[in-house]
């Protein structure tokens, strides 16, 4: 049967119709061939710049070849061993996915039905809202207030149909975070009534001795689930795995609507050498904090508004269209995030990088704003 | 057959006997839809001329759909038909009901119908199906006085989507305090803004302050299934580079970021558009129903991370692209494409876009053939004598023998204006029609 003779009119539902998909951008080498450039700086996806753990990269070299023959752990259960380990709590406490992005599916596959929405921010990670609007359910985005969370304009949002709030802390691009207070204050005032995700994609980067870890909050709130990711501090971005946690009978839940064997086994094998290393924690956070400086006295120089707070990123605002300013770094071998899409209009994510890749960036920057 | 609260549609046959069901239908739906007798007569009427063409140029009894539809401030009427044996030169605006019959100039039933709406296109292939829609706008009382409340500088504005009441004193605002090119004419007046905003095809923010005052506002509509196109920003009585213009922007910019949009296109700009936003894709000329022509910027901004694309192109176009490419940071795969001596079909087919209002047409090419050139001086004949004075033709260089059309431009007098970021599959060359060159 051809193509033309599918009615996706009668098939496709409504809100899939009006979803746009997400085009990735293309790999380096075909990147580098469109903007002619030799080189590329990729600072647009907040990867760790010193790459995965020594102990996980040597798991990564000793894998042999022929066992990716074999099926790997359906639930990756060494791991959630040594997660439960780590932080106190059972391993049936936990759930490993294809990277945070596949967790975030289960959680909304789990509570939502027909009618039901979520509540988030308008600007942050948007996968929450993309899920959630893909799979037919509304994403009530409430505006961020000083580049932060509202609690309490979230709070005002939900009604009977709520089923999930999530929040991002940090938030994603912003640096902002809810302390321990709010954060407690937020679960109180929901009560249990709604379940409350908690993504702690870039807590490994916090420096603030006030922001809170969610992990120690689960024993108090059965409604809360934290996400974290391997992705970022742990540099396994390109094997693709994350995990959530919450209390024993809400993952029991969630379980039920969790694709098993989505985590590949050298992944489940590399996270697990990863957990241990807070040698490469502590070495991140210092090159992270070092280069922030130094980009923060960058762009002081250059007269430029910033907004930099936890995570190994920061937000710029420029004088110019941020996606033009997108296309004339590529020509200069430097992606960093535009930030339109974001609905934060002329601002670019950086993400930090080795000082070589930073040094390269202002230089670029310098360029197109003289230019401009 | 009601299909929704604002569309009925219509199934019946290509045969001269069903001509009055076809007319009664369109001009019941267009009175059922707020249309005045006059517009109804009007639409009516180009719908007759529709109807008896296809029955002359298309096979006897087969199938058409007409959709009637209420856009709010206009009413739609969409002739529908898929038929492979459809000859497609019958979509030329120059086509004549017999071939043979070269003097019945009378019986271009396209441009005649044409001649008694305000927009009319026609767009398809015979193979996926053909559309012809006609429409017309509903008529709105002008505005009787310009007094407006005075707007007070230095208030505090919230950026909101606006009730119906603010919208109606925002149309009356912009007429008091801007000259009439900075804004399209139905903007103006006030129960057609209100309308145009309930169709939703065009958005608002306005700029309120907590006392109603209204400082500002911006306004954009969908053109096309990739494009918006804002409008402003108006302010009033607000210091020159006030930061209301930024955050009027961005409020349209948060509300189409994550849509199907790539681009957001800006033709009306007023001295308060902060220029930053936007890139210079280069300028128009609008001939004016006073003869008078003026030279019109045109704005855009991408809406995302461009990914590139493969453009085909005349070698005799190819610097004109490298420059503008250049210019505009848009990383492109240049083609070239080569004749080499292969036959073209014989009859060449354009899709024609009016808007009469503004004496203005937009030609595209549905069909490529050996008679491009002939066929396209045809039409700038047809068009200059219905006095449509600005004319346009877009070029997608996502197809080569698009690209090829180029010869029989640059031969008529078209040439190249400005580049459109995926104004279709994927750049388009808009060029325009000059007189003398």
């Amino acid at each position: 049967m051809g193509i033309e003779s599918i009615s996706f009119e009668k098939l496709v539902p409504d809100y899939v119709k009006r979803f746009e998909p997400y085009i990735p951008s293309k790999p380096d080498r075909e990147l580098m061939k469109l903007y002619g450039c030799d080189h590329l700086y990729r600072l647009n996806n907040n990867e760790n710049p010193l790459g995965p753990p020594p102990a996980a990269r040597e798991t990564l070299r000793r894998f042999n070849p022929p066992r990716a023959a074999v099926y790997p752990s359906g639930d990756s259960y060494y791991l959630r061993q040594k997660l439960a380990e780590r932080h106190g709590l059972k391993p049936d406490q936990f759930l490993v996915g294809n990277g945070a992005n596949e967790v975030i599916a289960f959680v909304i596959k789990a509570f939502c039905q027909e009618g039901d929405n979520i509540i988030t921010a308008d600007k942050t990670f948007a996968v929450y809202e993309w899920v959630a609007e893909f799979s037919g359910f509304k994403a009530r985005l409430v505006p961020l207030k000083n580049f932060r969370f509202d609690d309490q304009g979230m709070l005002e949002q939900i009604d009977e149909r709520t089923k999930i709030l999530f929040v991002c802390n940090p938030n994603n691009p912003t640096g902002t975070y809810w302390d321990e207070a709010t954060l407690r204050r937020f679960l109180d005032a929901i009560a249990v009534h709604q379940i409350v995700v908690v993504d702690e994609a870039y807590i490994e980067f916090v420096e603030k001795n006030d922001c809170p870890d969610g992990m120690k909050l689960l024993r108090e709130y059965p409604n809360l689930i934290v996400f974290r990711t391997f992705s970022k501090m742990y540099g396994l971005a390109g094997l693709r795995i994350g995990y959530l946690a919450g209390a024993l009978e809400t993952v029991d839940i969630i379980r039920r609507t969790c694709v098993v064997y989505s985590v590949n086994g050298i992944a489940q094998e590399a996270a697990l050498a990863a957990l241990d290393d807070d040698e490469h924690i502590r070495r991140t956070r210092e090159l992270v904090s070092r280069e922030k400086a130094f980009l923060a006295r960058e762009f002081a120089r250059l007269g430029l508004t910033t907004q930099a707070g936890e995570g190994c990123y920061v937000m710029i605002r420029l004088p110019m269209s941020d996606t033009l300013a997108y296309r004339k770094l590529m020509a200069q071998g430097v992606m960093v995030r535009s930030m339109t899409g974001f609905r934060y209009p002329n601002w670019i994510r950086v993400s930090i990088g080795t000082h070589e890749a930073m040094e390269a960036f202002i230089k670029a920057l310098q360029t197109i704003l003289a230019k401009s | 057959m009601k299909d929704r609260n604002n569309a009925l549609s219509l199934i019946t046959y290509l045969n001269l006997v069903y001509v009055p069901l076809a007319t009664s239908f369109s001009e019941e739906s267009a009175k059922a839809f707020g249309l005045d007798r006059d517009g109804a007569m009007r639409l009516t009427l180009a719908c007759e001329e529709i109807f008896v063409y296809l029955c002359q140029t298309g096979r006897l009894d087969e199938p058409i759909t007409v959709e009637a539809m209420d856009g709010k401030y206009y009413v739609q009427v969409r002739f529908l038909f898929q038929d492979p044996e459809f000859n497609p030169r019958a979509f030329n605006l120059t086509a004549r009901v017999s071939f043979d019959d070269t003097d019945s100039l009378n019986e271009m039933g396209l441009l005649i119908a044409s001649r008694t709406v305000d927009r009319f296109h026609i767009a398809g292939t015979p193979r996926l199906g053909l559309e012809l829609a006609l429409i017309k706008e509903k008529a709105y009382s002008e505005l009787a006085d310009l007094n407006v409340p005075e707007i007070k500088p230095g208030r505090s504005f919230v950026v909101k989507t606006p009730e119906p009441e603010s919208l109606k004193l925002f149309s009356r605002l912009i007429a008091a305090h801007y000259p009439e090119n900075a804004s399209p004419p139905a903007f103006r007046l006030p129960g057609k803004l209100v309308d145009m905003i309930s169709s939703g095809e065009y958005g608002a923010a306005l700029a309120i302050s907590e006392g109603g005052d209204i400082g500002g506002g911006v306004l954009w509509r969908w053109v096309g299934n990739k494009t918006v196109e804002s409008f402003g920003p108006y302010l009033f009585n607000q210091p020159s580079g006030a930061e209301l213009a930024n955050n009027l922007l961005d409020s349209c910019l948060g509300r189409i970021a994550k849509t199907d949009a790539v681009g957001l296109l800006h033709r009306w700009g007023t001295p308060e558009l902060p220029r930053s936003y936007f890139e210079p894709l280069g300028t128009i000329d609008f001939i004016q129903a006073d003869g008078l022509t003026t030279s019109r910027p045109v704005y855009y901004r991408h809406l995302n991370e461009d990914l590139g694309c493969r453009v085909w192109t005349h070698p005799d176009l190819e610097d004109f692209l490298q420059a503008e490419y250049g210019r505009l940071y848009f990383a492109r795969e240049i083609r070239l494409i080569r004749h080499g001596g292969e036959r073209r079909p014989a009859h060449s087919v354009f899709a024609t876009q009016f808007d009469r209002a503004r004496g203005q047409v937009t030609l595209r090419a549905i069909w490529d053939g050996e008679d491009v050139a002939e066929n396209l001086a045809q039409h700038v004949a047809i068009l200059k004598a219905e006095n449509l004075r600005n004319m346009f033709f877009e070029v997608d260089l996502a197809y080569a023998w698009q690209a090829n059309l180029l010869q029989a431009l640059t031969e008529n007098k078209f040439r190249p204006r400005l580049i459109l970021p995926y104004g279709g599959e994927a750049d388009v060359v808009v060029f325009q029609y000059a007189e003398g060159t």
